[in-house]
């Protein structure tokens, strides 16, 4: 098994406070981890120190055997290139269309001067287009950002992800801004992208449910510490109550899901009782 | 109050030169058309000076501006940047205009060096605060990609920057050339040159001319910056 994500004795501070306390936590290549868990609990700590935006105060992270904080730009860069994010503000710009938020994925990649005035080999556009169309953008790509719907963004921050051909694609609330309907497309068509290329898929979720019916491994945190690891198949009402201590809603859902619709296959539609739970 | 007793505040005063104004708008009419070819040719020079000044500001001011930017480069970097523009904006522009005439002789030359030299200052500071207001998460997505610090600027910051940035940058061009207009009292070329000549001969009919052909390139060029900023919104 090739590990691609590992956390050994991570401790986060903010000020005098840890928000994230990891002893040990390895993510190998091709999983699609969803990570669960009270705001506050750490999630976004975590994928902060997974992409190298925050630095542990002590431990170590190692991300595709790199140090994602090097001190040294390129080494950083290089493994940063290889790491793509997607924000639950989608962070396009939003006066700029489609297709050149898109690009924007593959500066990594290509000369830093000609990128400068706007030029991409042919084949970058030619990419971009096939993107687009796989994340049912085609027709679009022309508009501007700020034209689109809240949907459509969210297909637009997935394709620049994609666009990165990056081995790891972190996640943090992606669907946050979405009607449950829109959320769980998105989050399908996601799982759906990142299983065609073997992608390794770390998803911080508010919704329990979605998280079970996608992930083939659920990690819950709660108080910035690893309270379940495991198959979402393992991930009972107990555990649930222990990641969502106090927040009974959640913890129902959980119990919901669990015993009316077992995980399923991605793609396949989800019946409208457990979408009507999560509204409730 | 203080300052009102200071610059020694006085309505009487203002009242009792109303027939004063009304002898100087009469002596403006009619207007001396003769000297219509001579007012646009020096105003076209004027909008040199205005537009040179303008190009080379703006050349000089980006970079400082992105230098000025707290949250694109460090404190030590952009602390001192900021202190370098703030000196070039305290200087009045008409000091600047007549160190640049005794530095390089009469002429528009010194007039355009002038209008630099000032909108850098400004420029540089308003590019700087800016950049600053920019959404630090689309920044930080562009540099995630693996982007460089340059393509990151590019792709992040300014994309989000350039309505404010061109809508200014035209705005300062409308300043720069009624700021142009003064040069010529100090011999920095331009329009401000026949002003001073035609007030102290008392030849009003031809300061009607100066102020007519003024107003509407003024007009002009504001309808011209409503367009441009329309245009890149």
């Amino acid at each position: 098994m090739r590990w691609v994500i590992e956390l050994e004795n991570v401790h986060a501070l903010y000020g005098h406070t840890c928000v994230l306390d990891v002893e040990r936590l390895k993510i190998a290549a091709a999983e699609r981890v969803f990570v669960v868990g009270r705001s506050g609990s750490g999630k976004t700590t975590m994928e902060r120190l997974i992409k190298g935006g925050l630095r542990p105060s002590t431990g170590r992270v190692t991300v595709l055997g790199c140090d994602p904080t090097s001190r040294i730009p390129s080494e950083r860069r290089a493994v940063q290139r290889r790491i793509a994010m997607i924000d639950q503000e989608f962070f396009l710009v939003p006066r700029q269309s489609v297709v050149a938020n898109v690009l924007t994925g593959c500066l990594g990649r290509v000369s830093p001067w000609k990128s400068l005035l706007g030029w991409y080999p042919a084949y970058e556009w030619a990419k971009a287009e096939a993107i687009l169309r796989e994340v049912e953008l085609d027709g679009l790509g022309n508009r501007r950002v700020e034209r689109l719907s809240g949907g459509q963004r969210q297909r637009a921050a997935i394709a620049r992800a994609l666009m990165q051909d990056a081995e790891i694609i972190l996640a943090d609330e992606p669907i946050s801004n979405l009607d449950p309907e829109l959320a769980e497309a998105a989050l399908g068509l996601l799982v759906d992208c990142v299983k065609r290329r073997g992608v390794t898929l770390v998803v911080n979720l508010h919704q329990p449910s979605l998280a079970l019916q996608f992930a083939s491994r659920l990690i819950g945190l709660s108080e910035g510490k690893v309270v379940y690891d495991g198959a979402p198949e393992g991930f009972t009402v107990d555990e649930a109550k222990l990641v969502y201590r106090g927040n009974r809603k959640h913890s129902q859902a959980c119990e919901e899901v669990r015993h009316d619709e077992p995980a399923k296959a991605v793609g396949e539609k989800t019946p409208r009782p457990n979408l009507r739970l999560l509204r409730d | 109050m203080w300052s009102i007793k200071w610059t020694e505040f006085d309505l009487g005063a203002l009242v009792r030169s109303g027939p004063r104004f009304g002898e100087f708008f009469s002596r403006l009419v009619p207007p001396d058309w003769s000297v219509t070819g001579l007012v646009i040719n020096a105003t076209v020079e004027t909008l040199m000076i205005a537009f040179a000044g303008t190009f080379f500001a703006v050349v000089i001011s980006l970079p400082l501006g992105f230098l000025a930017a707290s949250n694109v480069t460090p404190g030590w970097v952009s602390h001192p940047t900021r202190w370098f523009l703030g000196f070039l904006r305290s200087i009045p522009l008409i000091v600047v205009a007549i160190l640049f005439v005794v530095a390089v002789g009469l002429g528009p030359f010194p007039g355009a060096l002038a209008i630099t030299f000032h909108s850098i200052g400004m420029l540089g500071k308003f590019y700087a605060e800016e950049f600053e207001t920019a959404e630090q998460g689309i920044v930080n997505a562009i540099s995630g990609t693996g982007a460089t610090w340059l393509q990151t600027i590019r792709f992040g910051l300014f994309p989000q920057s350039i309505p404010q940035v061109v809508g200014f940058t035209v705005y300062r061009f409308e300043m720069n050339f009624r700021d142009a207009t003064v040069l010529g009292l100090v011999g920095a070329g331009g329009i401000g040159y026949y002003i001073q000549l035609y007030v102290r001969g008392f030849q009003y009919e031809k300061v009607a001319i100066l102020l007519l052909v003024i107003i509407a390139v003024v007009t002009l060029l504001d309808q011209l910056s409503f367009w441009v900023r329309k245009w890149v919104r």
